[in-house]
């Protein structure tokens, strides 16, 4: 059964709950803490760090507008990955990353919405 | 590993320090061995025999390793310890795409062609990402500016430029602050019009096949003899255009499991260095200057 716990949203301070599943708990008794990714009802993302009892440690703010439209899929090599990564995040510095991210798309290692 | 001619490791500074020096390549050789002795053990733990390889991929690496003294008879592998440093940061990704492409795949390449393990596309992003890798860029560059001295002709012919080779003949010129007019002759139709691309931006030639070329002071022919269905016509080639050729290409004496990494790509048989010298004395060439047999046969030719 899962526990509902409220956390207040670091962006508009609106009181927000939300369930805390067994597996979380489960998680989180393993780990120490646990990190989940949560909205309030006027969209603003949080990420929560949730203890073992369920309570809320932390509630961070996402800050959304970089947003990337691109991502590395499980279909690309570890290899690559780091690389591939960097490149989404930084754009293709070189040449030769804008022609690897095309080559990516094109094997289905990246996707881009 | 054999390394014949010492002198070209020093020469390539700019290489070793990549990889960290002498220790680095040492390292750089250990994990060399190491994954190459995985790969062998990938194949045999799949099932193969190795008195009869399936196919041209795992004959290669079989030889290959045979060549190391890491298989013996009786299909026995000799135990390769893991090197306990990691591998030099420059070539990490490079034995990552070995684990990719070569050992993680061995149980596929064991029951099927390779074409049929990877697709095409998967194959030309693998293919961008090795040439693109830093240490393989270094190694060119050091041997363009060290050895062939490409900064010194005013005409280059780069045979079977690939899409990297071409921007590391025009750093090495500029860096010299040479002006160097560049032709990049490719056959493969969609390297050649991602190479359009390039050219439009860099400002160099494209030859999209052997049609249309002119004359020019030095050819290059760079690791392309083992993608080639004809070598001895890809020389040939050159002669009929170019008054110099500068041959860099790695050999089978001292092939080691990234051979099997090209061929998984979809490149043809690897040479010898004596083979690739005779090829170029069969297409007309003299040899002015050989730097080194293995790995790297590296000459120059008149």
């Amino acid at each position: 059964m899962s526990l509902a716990t409220r956390y207040r949203c670091p962006t508009c301070g609106a009181d927000v709950s939300v369930a805390v599943t067994p597996e979380l708990l489960r998680e989180a008794a393993e780990k120490g803490a646990v990190r989940m990714l949560a909205r309030c009802p006027r969209g603003h993302a949080a990420v929560l760090t949730i203890d073992q009892y369920g309570q809320i440690r932390s509630a961070l703010p996402v800050h959304e507008q970089v947003r990337p439209d691109c991502e590395v899929t499980d279909k690309a090599p570890m290899s690559v990955r780091a690389r591939l990564a960097v490149i989404l995040e930084k754009g293709p510095v070189t040449d030769a990353d804008a022609l690897l991210l095309e080559k990516a798309k094109a094997a289905g290692w990246v996707i881009c919405v | 590993m054999f390394i014949d001619n010492w002198g070209m490791f020093l020469l390539m500074r700019e290489f070793m320090e990549i990889l960290g020096g002498s220790k680095g390549l040492k390292l750089f050789m250990q994990y060399e061995r190491f994954k190459l002795a995985a790969a062998v053990r990938a194949a045999l733990e799949c099932g193969v025999d190795c008195r009869k390889p399936p196919n041209d991929l795992v004959s290669l690496l079989f030889s290959i390793a045979r060549h190391k003294g890491l298989l013996k008879e009786g299909c026995q592998v000799v135990n390769v310890p893991e090197p306990k440093a990691p591998p030099p940061q420059a070539v990490e990704e490079y034995f990552q795409l070995v684990d990719d492409v070569v050992i993680d795949k061995m149980c596929e390449f064991a029951a099927k062609q390779p074409s049929d393990v990877i697709p095409e596309e998967e194959a030309a992003a693998y293919y961008q990402a090795l040439m693109s890798a830093p240490f393989y860029i270094a190694f060119r560059k050091a041997i363009y500016d060290k050895l062939a001295k490409l900064y010194k002709y005013p005409t280059i012919l780069d045979v079977g430029a690939g899409t990297q080779d071409p921007l590391d003949i025009l750093d090495v010129c500029e860096t010299r602050g040479a002006r160097c007019e560049l032709t990049a002759l490719e056959v493969d139709q969609r390297l050649c019009a991602d190479l359009e691309r390039l050219a439009a931006k860099y400002g160099f030639n494209v030859a999209c096949g052997w049609g249309r070329l002119g004359r020019y002071d030095i050819a290059v022919v760079q690791n392309v003899l083992h993608w080639a269905t004809d070598p001895l016509q890809v020389l040939t080639g050159a002669r009929r255009h170019a008054g110099r050729l500068f041959i860099s290409q790695g050999v089978v004496e001292g092939a080691g499991v990234g051979f099997v990494l090209i061929k998984a790509l979809g490149a043809n048989r690897p040479l010898s260095w004596r083979e690739a010298e005779a090829l170029a004395k069969q297409a007309g060439w003299r040899l002015a200057r050989r730097y080194a047999k293995y790995p790297d046969y590296l000459a120059l030719f008149k």
